[in-house]
């Protein structure tokens, strides 16, 4: 009987494990996570901050899940070391055998040096749900808060406060909010929107620099442009970078993200595979190997490297990033390579009142869309992305509401049939 | 497992399918409240596409590795093991909408959550399929091969 060790309960973690088990109904599957929780919906974290969905309805499965299908969860257990010559890991004093291992360690907090913002009580990360409670129980309509990045986990932890706060100021290094899912002209209306809508605050171009103190308090922060904002409650959301402090320690080879092989998930370890937003990916758009820390990449990587581990032959076929997200019902979803720049790009764009759609092309093929209010049926791009589809192949206006009436009658009679599109 | 099958040379894009299906995932239940007053608006979940020429209803295809059930960030998506029927779970959901930008059919629409075909769940045929007029919808056990 195999022993399958993962470590990470997230997105990865869970699909791997859950992989494993429909491949090889016998082994034993250990899922490791340091969290206190079973695994949940990270993404959900600013929608319980809103107080739109509570803690059980954001664990991803039922707690009886795990004894049914026979998947052995340990919560509270941090994986310190992994032992290669005895294939173990260690967590806490308990030390656990594996044939195969799975690194699903996902992102950890960028902080960037900042003048006495080291372990304040009001300083706080927005990650996971531990420190979402804190940040929950810290703010009230009196609190005035002050995020620092506002990327997406910085956007959804402004726009989750603007409820609850009496005054949210975002300060961001980069020119533009929401710079690695909206292009420049997108983002400086949403931008708009989101001030209106939520009241908050932008300083962008700028960042904090220092914060004041008081009795292990901050009290106020100094921005780089020399303003000084009053802040109850800090919010760091620069960034993340991947997880790979295990991996490195074990000698396995990390750039940036651990080096796996694309395919089979394999890390420079043959008995050791990596998943999710701890690993490096290559996006099949243009080939650049990055971190795509994406749900869904996450998941099919997870899958992957489950099937791999347990003998099988899955694979996660093209890596590409999409989003999709809203902020105060505005609807954004965006795909592919959204800032592709040079000769070779082209793009199309249809803008009326508050929705916004462009589309980025190589040649005749489509590449990328920005979609602001206008997503309906957009996994049809998602799908002409992913499959590389000659767009001059299709029948009717690729700015309009795509449909599978756009392709030709084999095409679409398989895909009303439901054949793998 | 059963899945709705649209013939595109039948269909005559009357849209009643898209009507009973407002209907029948109304809170009356009643044609012409659910059609025409009932607030907020049920969303039908087939779309007739195309026009008068050349048209098909399209709904879940119930895929039997569904990316939507992929890139749900909630596990509010899930394939049902025993009946196949893929369902949003709408406690867990929250409207995010990554399920419609993965879709390759077009087949997820936006509500306060995500919105798609439950097969009308317990019925033993679909209400688009029980009141199409010119037989354009099937209820077939296909196997997705056809």
């Amino acid at each position: 009987m195999m022993n399958y060790v993962i470590v990470g309960a997230s997105a990865a973690g869970l699909a791997c494990a859950e992989q494993i088990r429909k491949e090889d109904k016998d082994g034993r599957i250990i899922l490791l996570t340091k969290e206190e929780y079973l695994p949940y919906s990270r993404p959900s974290i600013s929608y319980y901050l809103k107080g739109k969905v509570t803690e059980k309805d954001m664990l991803l499965r039922k707690p009886s899940y795990y004894k049914q299908t026979g998947i052995e969860i340990v919560t509270g257990a941090e994986v310190t070391a992994i032992d290669r010559k005895k294939k173990t890991v260690r967590a806490g004093r308990k030390s656990y055998h594996y044939d195969k291992l799975c690194l699903c360690t996902g992102s950890k907090p960028f902080v960037p040096p900042m003048k006495n913002t080291q372990s304040k009580e009001n300083a706080l990360t927005f990650l996971d749900l531990a420190c979402t409670k804190a940040l929950k129980k810290k703010a009230n309509k009196d609190t005035r808060a002050v995020v620092i990045g506002a990327g997406l986990i910085g956007m959804k932890a402004a726009e989750g406060l603007s409820k609850i706060c009496k005054s949210v100021d975002v300060a961001e290094l980069s020119e533009r909010v929401l710079p690695s899912i909206l292009d420049a002209k997108s983002s400086k209306s949403v931008k708009k929107f989101i001030e209106t809508e939520g009241h908050i605050t932008f300083h962008l171009g700028d960042t904090v620099t220092e914060a004041k103190s008081k009795g292990g308090k901050i009290t106020s922060v100094v921005l780089k442009s020399g303003k000084e904002l009053p802040c109850d409650l800090l919010v760091l959301a620069v960034g993340v970078r991947p997880e790979t402090s295990l991996a490195e320690k074990a000698g396995l080879e990390v750039n940036r993200g651990i080096i796996i092989d694309p395919g089979t998930m394999r890390t420079s370890d043959s008995d050791i595979y990596a998943a999710g937003d701890c690993a490096v990916s290559v996006d099949m758009l243009d080939g650049s190997k990055k971190i795509i820390a994406l749900w869904v990449n996450a998941v099919r990587q997870g899958k992957a490297a489950g099937s791999q581990m347990a003998g099988g032959e899955g694979a996660t076929g093209g890596t590409f990033a999409v989003n999709a997200i809203d902020f105060y019902g505005m609807r954004i979803c965006t795909c592919g390579l959204i800032n592709a720049a040079g000769d070779k790009y082209s793009d199309r764009v249809i803008q009326s009142g508050e929705s916004y759609k462009r589309l980025i092309f190589e040649g005749n093929r489509l590449v990328g869309f920005v979609l602001i209010n206008s997503s309906e049926n957009a996994g049809i791009y998602t799908n002409l992305i992913e499959n590389k589809t000659d767009v001059t192949t299709l029948s009717g206006d690729i700015l309009g509401t795509p449909s599978l009436m756009w392709f030709d009658k084999e095409t679409r009679k398989s895909r009303l049939k439901g054949e793998s599109a | 497992m059963k899945r709705v099958y649209a013939k595109e040379e039948l269909c005559l894009n009357c849209r009643l399918c898209e009507v009973y299906c407002k209907t029948a995932h109304s809170q009356s239940k009643d044609i012409i409240k659910a059609n025409k007053y009932e607030d907020p608006e049920p969303v039908s979940r087939v779309t007739v596409c195309g026009d008068k020429m050349l048209s098909a209803a399209v709904n879940c295809r119930h895929c039997d590795n569904p990316k939507c059930v992929e890139a749900c960030i909630t596990g509010a998506m899930q394939k049902d093991k025993k009946t196949g029927i893929v369902r949003v779970d709408e406690e867990k959901c929250i409207g995010c909408m990554t399920c419609l930008a993965v879709c390759p059919f077009g087949c997820i629409k936006t509500g306060k959550f995500a919105v798609k075909c439950d097969l009308c769940c317990t019925e033993d045929e679909p209400a688009c399929v029980k009141n199409c007029p010119n037989r354009a919808l099937v209820y077939a056990d296909f196997g997705g091969k056809g």
